[in-house]
């Protein structure tokens, strides 16, 4: 990926999240205080699961470029970056993944 | 780089905090504490999906003292992230350059993160 495409994909990624994660910290919160049949309630709906799995690729896409950034600055040892880069990029990938199994 | 022991500019430790850089850093490691709260939302799932004692257990860890603070600074790290984000776009499109807006919009980030936190516990807690 080339780094014009990733600077904006980045900024994109941001403000599909922004109203993305209001929406599920407000709803987190609001489950907090409330048991497991009200969870099932949430979880359960066709539109909140589209809505929580496109959170999470979403957010951990937007996390592993800003990752990438945050490497780059830091880690001076060429190996020790590539090797960061390359566990960000898995992790981004598995949790995103189980998730969506988790829901299906 | 090879790691000798000449010093590097800028040396971060003599400079006098600005808003500017303040809040520069804090989006980083907002940013950081929000992965890390995604990867708490994981285990929120994925307890909701083991089983119900597993949900209610994960409850209770979420409703003590330490897990409600820490939930309280995951909410805060995002009002956070997205307030100073805006602010990056807004420099992105090329606005908000002038050392006295920068000012003001960063002492406007800290004070929106700060109030939306609170509207988001009273709001997501039925108290408002």
């Amino acid at each position: 990926m080339n780094e014009t495409r990733k600077w904006i994909l980045h900024r994109v990624s941001a403000i599909i999240l922004a109203p993305l994660f209001v929406w599920f910290y407000f709803s987190l919160i609001s489950l907090s205080v409330k048991n497991y049949q009200e969870a099932i309630y949430f979880f359960e709906n066709p539109l909140f699961k589209i809505l929580i799995v496109a959170l999470f690729f979403i957010g951990f896409f937007h996390a592993k470029i800003s990752l990438n950034e945050i490497f780059e600055d830091y880690i001076h040892n060429k190996k020790v970056k590539d090797v960061a880069n390359i566990l960000a990029l898995i992790l981004s990938i598995i949790i995103p993944v189980i998730i969506l199994i988790l829901l299906i | 780089m090879k790691d000798n022991q000449n010093p590097i500019s800028p040396h971060l430790q003599i400079y006098r905090w600005h808003i500017s850089s303040l809040l520069s850093i804090t989006h980083r490691i907002a940013g950081v504490a929000n992965l890390l709260a995604l990867t708490l939302m994981f285990f929120w799932l994925l307890t909701f999906t083991l089983s119900e004692s597993n949900y209610e257990l994960f409850l209770l860890a979420i409703n003590s003292f330490f897990g409600k603070f820490i939930l309280m600074g995951f909410t805060w790290s995002m009002s956070f992230h997205i307030f100073s984000g805006i602010r990056h776009l807004a420099w992105d499109m090329g606005y908000g350059f002038e050392i006295k807006t920068a000012n003001v919009s960063g002492i406007l980030v800290i004070l929106s993160s700060l109030v939306a936190t609170i509207i988001f516990w009273l709001l997501g807690r039925g108290l408002i």
